[in-house]
């Protein structure tokens, strides 16, 4: 409110700071002054707890390149410091994110003898042995008929969903999925029908209105419906009811898209995902899908199934068409750190299912800890993600900022991720994390949360 | 949301006709209603009780249903003696909220049957979905088993997973930096040991290296722009950028032969859209007017509009007649959205793509005019997998639509950033074209010459086969004597004599002279011919275009696999996801793409085996 006031004056008494939210001349603005008022009037002002640039790995601790603003954000100086600090940020829930050991040998030596990117698309000539193998691979680690990988996680959502979909096809998706989720339903010209988040009664509901109703205006039964959830939600740290959704799957006879892009890895006994922690049978789940850049600590993303869909997304997926293709270092590393959470490294046996290990306690012991020190928490026990609720965007700095003094760097959270009032701070736990180092992490937030008064589910 | 907003109305609303009402209580107006002692002090709870306590049912009924109403007339009558006026307004308030929380239920189930539970049932157990995707179709399946598997590095020559060592034309790395790089491997593997691979986290979030603040500032300088942004992913790069503008909004106009990563990104801002032709500068002034005049139509203020086009175009070849663009986008007062990620690299003195091969240097002056001229793109697209050899795209624009991208480009947001390896290799591509005398100016003087020398042998072929096709008719017949297999199809040739007269030659060039991509397309005569060979659907009865495009794919396809598979040349035939394409598709073609790294030799290769693999399929040597 205060902030469109000020606008308002702004603009006149301040013509040249606004010129880029003014029609000038007859161009519209380009940026229209409510969509970036959040930008100008709040973020700005607490933008040194984001975006902060970092150099080395972001391993289990991570250097941050120090950096200042004499005007109050709106620009920044790097001072040329580093400043170590413990990292509860990044998605490294396996700890490979890492410059030594068997993965970085790995793609050392593919670099020597592969060399580095493609630049070309797939389909055009830049299809390589390595993706095969590396797809097959990522096919028998999840037990299913075959898989394709594709170079970006966020583009595996985003273009795959418009080929699985079209016209005359339903798309139903809980109403906190991934924003690539939704691009790739928008982009797929399909109805999109949403249910409450992780609420299956609503989403049987919704599922009985609209087969029973069929396509909006034309009643024609639908061509078939596409059930899109996330195995666990990132700014929830939730888990999807998989039983559930299997079980309504086989009454409804629906094909469920399982986005597993934070589960994959880092849950189940052997890090093979919601699928594996719920007990659910793979086959059961239509597509599989998941991403390279948390716990394989490379990028990209891949989806598995049955292999008749995946022969249609080689061929025709919009990245492998139009876009470069994985690049070699990026497949090493993948490959690598799948080696070794199957545990097949001769010389390394036995560092995986580590890993798998030391997370699973790792998440648990903090989640219990945060709730024992009277933290509103949300989330399911066990999940590597551990959201803490702030609520009022004002303690986001105050949070951030004090908790960086104390060494530690951790992801808050706000619009346009969440809601402006529900404001979190997020905790990402890895394997590469000791127990003295979740200690020292928590009993600095109990400190922090002492002084910003955050024990709000305190008896 | 709506729900929420609701409830908030409601709240409002009676927490107003509450308030006031017992704000007007007066002593006096208190003592002469009776009922109002059963409610005055306790509310509703004593109402309850009252009726509880009230000797027969429909007394207490009466009470509870006439408590609000006596509450309600009582407030009337006490308020508007004070204020009349105020009474109307909060009746009105009281009427709207009703109409609101109507109109919204009528409207969600608008259109809804009424079923009871057990025909859903029934319904539920009667719905048979089809199968989530088609089976591959056989042409499909022939396509997706001939694209080519290279085993091991990227380069001019490539090896294939059958162990051929072949000539690659398929590679958009114009300036051969792909090839011998041992420098920039050995950086990589330095960059490895220092960063690992993936950054494990969004830029927001701890993703932002010093490797990319970097490459970002250099992509800037080498641009000439203010700032610039980098995305992960190439596609994303469009597919985040148009929609972060333009809105539903917003108007489009947009050059019809863009790729299709803009058309998505079009197509996902959900704006108005309107196509002009092709590169066609009349069009697209007839377009420009006719979109004005629809937007002098809309109430409210004015929209955004943008111009939408490609720099080099990736599906044609050709090249932006980006001068008049300037003068038309400032004429009609649009914004422009140029996507030059095929052309940086590639045209310009400095390689700095269609601003610079309209405004940069030319010989004789030594003067560079780009930064100015990208002042006046407000939004340059540009792709760092293509020439420069890393992974993913930027985005050059004024500091404050950067900074707006920080937070509103999804693929920024909430994707992964691209790993230190890549940024390093492609940030080191850009200073070897940015310095003066580095070799990345070799490689581009080397490059028009391979494009030109291309072309010249290209053209060759058609005059070389002018003779016998315009002869054709008789030639065939003489061929097809001899092979009696293929003798019924002749009479066809005879019926289609009007062709040869109207091309000459077996193939069409595509594209601008100083495009490093090539489009190599089969004259109607010569795909004719094909189409029969292959045994497609070349009916016998049927008009001039009897073929579909299914037929040209494999007629395409099959050329390319000759050509690889004989000649040892890689030569991709391009591939569209044709349904997904904006109508019409692109046609088949055979892609080439010239590189600085291919020597003389290489490419008088590619161009022989171009020509005696149509030759053999025509003409089944």
């Amino acid at each position: 409110m205060f902030a469109h006031i000020r606008d308002r004056f702004g603009k006149i008494f301040y013509p040249e700071e606004y010129t880029s939210l003014k029609e000038v001349d007859g161009y519209a603005p380009l940026i229209t002054d409510f969509e970036s008022l959040w930008n100008r009037r709040l973020y700005t002002r607490i933008s040194d707890a984001f975006n902060r640039p970092i150099t080395g790995v972001a391993g289990g601790s991570v250097a941050l390149l120090e950096r200042e603003s004499k005007d109050y954000n709106r620009t920044f100086r790097l001072t040329g410091g580093k400043k170590t600090v413990l990292n509860l940020a990044s998605y490294n829930y396996l700890g490979f994110a890492q410059s030594e050991g068997y993965c970085a040998d790995t793609v050392e030596d593919s670099l020597r003898t592969n060399g580095i990117g493609m630049s070309m698309p797939r389909n055009q000539g830049g299809q390589t042995k390595k993706q095969i193998e590396v797809e097959k691979m990522v096919a028998r680690y999840l037990g299913v008929d075959d898989a394709v990988v594709v170079s970006m996680g966020y583009a595996t959502n985003s273009t795959v969903i418009p080929l699985l979909t079209s016209k005359g096809t339903l798309i139903i998706s809980d109403e906190l999925n991934h924003s690539s989720l939704v691009s790739g339903a928008r982009m797929s010209g399909a109805t999109i029908a949403v249910f409450k988040h992780g609420d299956t009664k609503d989403l049987e509901a919704v599922l009985r209105r609209r087969i029973s109703q069929g396509q909006p205006r034309t009643h024609r039964p639908w061509r078939n419906i596409l059930v899109v959830v996330e195995g666990l939600y990132s700014m929830e740290g939730e888990f999807c009811d998989l039983v559930e959704i299997v079980r309504l799957k086989k009454q409804y006879k629906f094909n469920i898209y399982l986005d597993e892009a934070h589960s994959i890895g880092a849950i189940g006994k052997t890090g093979r995902g919601v699928c594996e922690y719920f007990g659910v049978d793979f086959k059961d789940v239509d597509i599989l899908m998941g991403t390279f850049t948390k716990s394989f600590g490379a990028v990209g993303g891949y989806i598995a199934g049955r292999k008749d869909i995946i022969e249609h997304m080689r061929l025709s997926c919009y990245s492998n068409m139009y876009t470069e293709c994985m690049p070699y270092p990026v497949l090493a590393q993948v490959e690598s750190s799948l080696q070794l959470m199957m545990d097949e490294v001769p010389d390394w046996v036995g560092d995986g299912p580590a890993r798998i290990r030391q997370l699973a306690e790792n998440s648990e012991y903090f989640f219990h800890r945060l709730i024992e020190l009277g933290f509103l928490v949300l989330g399911s026990p066990g999940s590597p993600v551990v959201p803490l609720l702030l609520f009022n965007p004002g303690k986001i700095p105050a949070f951030s900022r004090m908790i960086l003094e104390r060494n530690i760097a951790v992801v808050v959270v706000s619009y346009p991720a969440t809601p402006i009032i529900a404001a979190r701070v997020r905790f990402c736990i890895s394997a590469s994390h000791s127990r003295e180092d979740l200690d020292y992490a928590l009993e600095q937030i109990d400190e922090v949360g002492d002084l910003l008064n955050l024990k709000l589910a305190k008896k | 949301m709506n729900t929420n907003f609701k409830a908030l109305i409601a709240l409002a609303i009676l927490n107003e006709v509450l308030g006031s009402g017992l704000e007007d209580e007066n002593p006096a107006l208190f003592q002469t209603q009776d009922a109002g002692k059963n409610w005055g002090a306790a509310g509703s709870s004593e109402s309850a009780s009252a009726g509880v306590e009230g000797s027969t049912n429909y007394k207490s009924l009466v009470k509870i249903i006439g408590f609000p109403f006596r509450l309600f007339m009582r407030y009337i009558r006490g308020s508007y003696k004070n204020d009349p006026f105020r009474t109307f307004l909060e009746l009105c308030l009281v009427v709207f909220f009703v109409w609101y929380v109507s109109r919204q239920k009528y409207k969600m189930n608008q259109n809804d049957i009424k079923l009871t539970e057990k025909e859903i049932d029934e319904l539920v157990q009667e719905w048979k979905p089809e199968p989530l995707v088609p089976g591959l179709s056989k042409t499909e399946r022939l396509i997706l088993d001939s694209i080519p598997v290279i085993d091991g590095q990227n380069g001019v020559e490539v090896r294939l997973k059958n162990g051929d060592m072949v000539d690659n034309f398929s590679n958009y790395d114009y300036l051969g930096f792909m090839s011998n790089n041992e420098k920039a491997r050995e950086k990589a593997v330095k960059t490895l040991r220092n960063y690992g691979v993936g950054a494990c986290g969004p830029p927001g979030f701890y993703g932002t290296l010093d490797v990319h603040m970097e490459l970002e500032k250099k992509v800037a300088e080498f641009m000439g722009a203010e700032a610039a942004i980098i995305y992960s992913q190439g596609m994303a790069t469009g597919l985040s950028v148009i929609p972060c503008f333009s809105k539903r909004d917003g108007v489009i106009v947009a050059d019809s032969g863009v790729n299709f990563v803009l058309q998505q990104g079009i197509q996902l801002s959900r704006s108005k859209v309107f196509w002009y032709k092709h590169n066609d500068m009349e069009d697209l002034e007839n377009v420009l007017t006719t979109t004005n005049k629809y937007i002098s139509k809309i109430k409210g203020p004015t929209p955004k509009k943008f111009i939408v086009t490609e720099g080099l175009f990736t599906d044609t070849g050709s090249i932006v007649n980006l001068p008049k663009i300037l003068e038309l986008k400032k004429k009609y007062k649009y914004r422009l959205i140029l996507d030059d990620s095929a052309g940086i690299g590639a045209l310009g003195a400095r390689g700095a793509g269609v601003l610079d091969y309209y405004y940069g240097e030319k010989e004789g002056n030594g003067k560079d005019g780009v930064a100015e001229a990208t002042k006046e793109v407000e939004i340059l697209l540009g792709s760092l997998w293509q020439a420069f050899g890393g992974s993913g795209g930027f985005c050059c624009a004024a500091k404050e639509l950067i900074g707006h991208q920080r937070l509103s480009g999804l693929g920024y947001v909430f994707s992964a950033s691209m790993p230190a390896i890549m940024a390093v290799t492609a940030s080191d591509a850009i200073s070897r074209l940015a310095e003066r005398d580095g070799d990345g100016r070799l490689a581009l003087r080397k490059l028009n010459e391979n494009i030109s020398y291309m072309r010249q042998l290209l053209e060759e072929i058609n005059n070389n086969n002018n003779k016998s096709i315009n002869g054709y008719a008789s030639e065939e017949k003489r061929l097809r004597n001899k092979d009696s297999n293929v003798s019924s199809i002749s009479s066809v040739s005879t019926n289609n004599d009007n062709f040869t007269d109207r091309d000459s030659g077996i193939i069409e060039i595509e594209g601008d002279d100083n495009s490093p991509i090539i489009h190599v397309h089969l004259t109607p005569n010569c795909m004719r011919q094909a189409v029969q060979k292959l045994g497609g659907n070349g009916g016998i009865n049927s008009t001039q275009q009897f073929w579909t495009r299914q037929d040209e794919e494999l007629v395409m396809m099959q050329l390319a696999s000759e050509i690889q598979t004989t000649y040892k040349v890689l030569v991709c035939s391009s591939l569209y996801v044709v349904e997904r394409e904006k109508e019409p598709a692109p046609e088949p073609s055979l892609r080439i793409i010239v590189s600085a790294g291919h020597s003389k030799h290489q490419i008088i290769k590619c161009v022989e085996a171009i020509e005696n693999s149509i030759n053999k399929l025509i003409n089944n040597y």
